[in-house]
């Protein structure tokens, strides 16, 4: 906040300029002060304080923490598998991608492994929310550069994700679907048919999108060369996930580091060199179809794989002989009581995941109690938000609804 | 008894009164509802939504904007402390009056028996009177004192400058070859197929896209663009003054195609007017309405299309396309007055 009221070498009144009824201080010379946000139509919940010279802006500070929820805190008063749904609520719609990390760091204290089935799972659902994720950060994009179509397609078509991942898993956005030592349900009967018919029907749109939107003249117009981010900016400030991408890094932690069966896929992951607002619309389009292709590949795997447990040995034996019936009529695996006094053993444990916003690491500690000791959660909207303060100066004040949804910033997310 | 109903009958026929009350308000505010049903219908098909529905789901959802205008006229009007409140208040009411007034320099019709006023200079007197209304908002936008007001009556006043120019030197390219400022000359002079929009259409496309930048259509919706300034300069109006500064704003849309259909597209023309108050005033009046209309349809058609521009390149376009191809209009038409193909 300090960061706010601290002006160029401005004194700091209230009544400066003697305008009745309103409080006005003087910033710098011929300098204008306007707060975006945090109730501001292009904000979202968060502000940004910019500082304009006629129409260029001189100054941006963004300004977070307006979500801010004690995330981290309130883990630790929480029993294990409580987090789960806890760490949910930072990106709603990319729900699995940002609690497969916690989840994967408590099985490390606990030394097991999922089932190679609920690995491929994982990697299901994962998937189906990074296509939503970006579907949703499309449709935010679109109505800040005032293109309605663009905002409502995008948003119909997720729903085609949002209820495939309901049908998966019982609930639309918050799953709760990766648990310690696996996954809760089981692929229905028929679910890989229409995920493939799902992606026949996003390759389509996708290339409506390109016709409408991505090849737009006044669209193009107004993101060419908009919000570069440089090279040497990207990785100096910790850019993550599309933004990293876009402006030149082949960084992707499903590549350079992978977990669950990442490895065992065939997938590109694709670079642009540009770094500006158009290549990061561009790098997310990409980046949908590269998810295509592994939706399509985990849904040959799963055909060709009979039903077998989708829970690690240690939580699955324990579960009572109707469980296991039912699990083998349904495919649904009720959670077992020993979730609840589980004990995690003591030590310490890193993990991370690419989100459909970047990277996000979790560090997890334990004392062997029934509860967190530590949980430091970093997360790819934190690490992004900070390009604001570096690349939005230079630019016109029209700009910055469309620097501020090329990066994608989800500030629930960020706050944490 | 029917003496009083002739008195009744003549005194709303009365030219000056008809054209303003009727023609100028009455019609262009049925045309606007019409309008905006029809942009959120179109928008929706093409975003494959369904648009408005409940109220009134026989006519699909006609009357939605009669009900969006109840509300607005129920909302409470709230004045802040630190507005300027004379100019506050009357300026959107100038806004809105001066978008009317330019049709009574409008003919409807050839016979001069309807002419509210004459119309020796029409095509001069009704685009000065057009170029009035944005003054307004930018006082509306200076007398809010918020800075987001002031923003958008800032971008206001650029696009004016921009769009004023290009817009009153395409429709003076009429002027230019029929060798008259009389949009009944000029009307008469597009007689078969010489309609102005097929020998000037460069003339044409610059008045289409200023009148776009004019009344804030898509791509250019700029001074009221909602993700950076809020609402322009309407951001501190509410209830009726918000809808009357909305209203202005399709109001002059309107009246601008009605200009256009009178300059470029033959105004009345397949149609002779006749004698008598319906085939010479009425009959010619609902064919110009017509052609306005169906441009309305195709200015709002835009809005499912297109983003907005930024400020700095729709000033671009107008000032290095636009004007040019003004420029160049102007110049089409002064070489077919010369070649005398009129």
């Amino acid at each position: 906040m300090s960061g706010i009221i601290r002006t160029q070498g401005a004194q700091v009144g209230f009544n400066d300029l003697k305008l009745p009824g309103m409080w006005s201080r003087k910033i710098g010379k011929d300098l204008y002060e306007i707060f975006i946000g945090p109730q501001h139509p292009g904000s979202g919940h968060m502000r940004i304080v910019i500082r304009v010279d006629g129409d260029v802006i001189v100054e941006a500070d963004p300004d977070m923490g307006y979500v801010h929820r004690t995330m981290e805190k309130l883990s630790e008063v929480r029993t294990w598998i409580k987090g789960i749904p806890l760490f949910e609520r930072m990106a709603i719609h990319d729900a699995c991608n940002v609690t497969l990390p916690y989840v994967r760091a408590v099985e490390k204290l606990m030394d097991i492994e999922a089932p190679e089935r609920a690995k491929y799972l994982r990697v299901l659902l994962c998937e189906i929310n990074r296509i939503a994720a970006f579907l949703y950060g499309f449709g935010i994009f679109g109505v800040f550069l005032g293109h309605s179509t663009m905002y409502m397609w995008p948003f119909g078509d997720r729903e085609v994700w949002v209820e495939l991942a309901e049908w998966l898993t019982g609930a639309r956005l918050t799953h709760s679907y990766p648990v310690f030592g696996g996954v809760r349900r089981d692929v229905p009967a028929g679910f890989t048919d229409s995920l493939r018919k799902a992606i026949r029907y996003m390759r389509k749109r996708l290339e409506d999108y390109r016709k409408i939107f991505v090849d737009n003249p006044v669209i193009r117009a107004r993101l060419e060369d908009v919000g570069v981010i440089p090279k040497n900016l990207a990785i100096e400030l910790g850019i993550t996930g599309p933004n990293l991408r876009a402006s030149g890094v082949k960084y992707d932690v499903r590549l350079n580091h992978p977990y669950e069966v990442y490895d065992q896929l065939d997938f590109e992951i694709p670079v642009f060199q540009e770094g500006d607002a158009y290549a990061r619309v561009w790098q997310r389009v990409e980046e949908i179809k590269q998810s295509l292709n592994i939706l399509e590949q985990v849904a040959d795997w799963l055909d060709k794989h009979p039903r077998t447990p989708i829970l690690h040995d240690k939580f699955w034996k324990t579960a009572p002989p109707l469980y296991k019936k039912i699990f083998e009529e349904t495919g649904r695996a009720k959670l077992g009581a020993v979730y609840a006094i589980m004990k995690v053993p003591a030590g310490k444990a890193y993990e991370r995941a690419e989100t459909a916003r970047g990277e996000i690491s979790y560090y997890v500690e334990s004392n062997g109690g029934n509860k967190p000791y530590r949980i430091r959660i970093h997360s790819a909207s934190a690490r992004n938000a900070l390009v604001y303060k570096y690349i939005v100066p230079g630019h016109r004040v029209m700009d910055l609804p469309a620097i501020y949804g090329s990066i994608d910033y989800f500030p629930p997310e960020a706050d944490r | 008894m029917s003496g009083i109903l002739d008195i009744i009958i003549k005194i709303i026929t009365w030219p000056p009164l008809w054209q303003l009350i009727v023609l100028g308000l009455i019609v262009p505010l049925g045309v606007v509802i019409f309008i905006l049903w029809f942009e959120r219908k179109t928008a929706a098909r093409v975003q494959r939504r369904i648009g408005p529905y409940h109220v009134s789901p026989k006519i699909a959802g006609g009357l939605q904007l009669v009900a969006d205008l109840m509300r607005y006229m129920f909302q409470e009007v709230i004045i802040p402390k630190t507005v300027d409140k004379f100019p506050f208040i009357v300026a959107p009411l100038a806004a809105l009056i001066l978008s009317i007034v330019p049709v009574v320099a409008i003919p409807f019709t050839s016979i001069e028996a309807y002419f509210p006023i004459d119309m020796s200079y029409s095509l001069i007197i009704s685009l000065a009177l057009l170029t009035l209304s944005p003054l307004f908002i930018i006082l509306s936008g200076w007398a809010s004192n918020n800075k987001f007001s002031v923003i958008g009556g800032m971008r206001e006043a650029y696009l004016i400058t921009a769009y004023e120019l290009v817009a009153v030197l395409a429709f003076l390219s009429a002027g230019a070859i029929t060798g008259s400022f009389n949009l009944v000359d000029i009307v008469e002079a597009q007689s078969g197929v010489k309609w102005f929009i097929i020998l000037n259409p460069l003339a044409f496309a610059a008045a289409f896209i200023g009148v776009l930048l004019s009344t804030s259509g898509f791509p250019f919706e700029i001074a009221e663009s909602e993700h950076e300034v809020v609402a322009g300069a309407f951001t501190e109006y509410s209830g009726l003054v918000y809808g009357m500064n909305m209203g202005a704003a399709y109001l002059k849309r309107m009246i601008f195609s009605i200009m256009i259909a009178v300059v470029f597209l033959g105004g009345w023309k397949p149609y002779t007017p006749g004698e008598g108050f319906i085939a010479g005033y009425l009959v010619p009046s609902i064919v110009i309405l017509v052609k306005a209309t169906i441009l309305m349809m195709i200015f709002s058609f835009f809005r499912a299309v297109y983003g907005r521009y930024r400020l700095d390149q729709a000033l671009d376009i107008a000032w290095k396309i636009l004007f040019p191809l003004a420029v160049l209009g102007f110049g089409l038409g002064l070489l077919e007055a010369y070649l005398g193909i009129i």
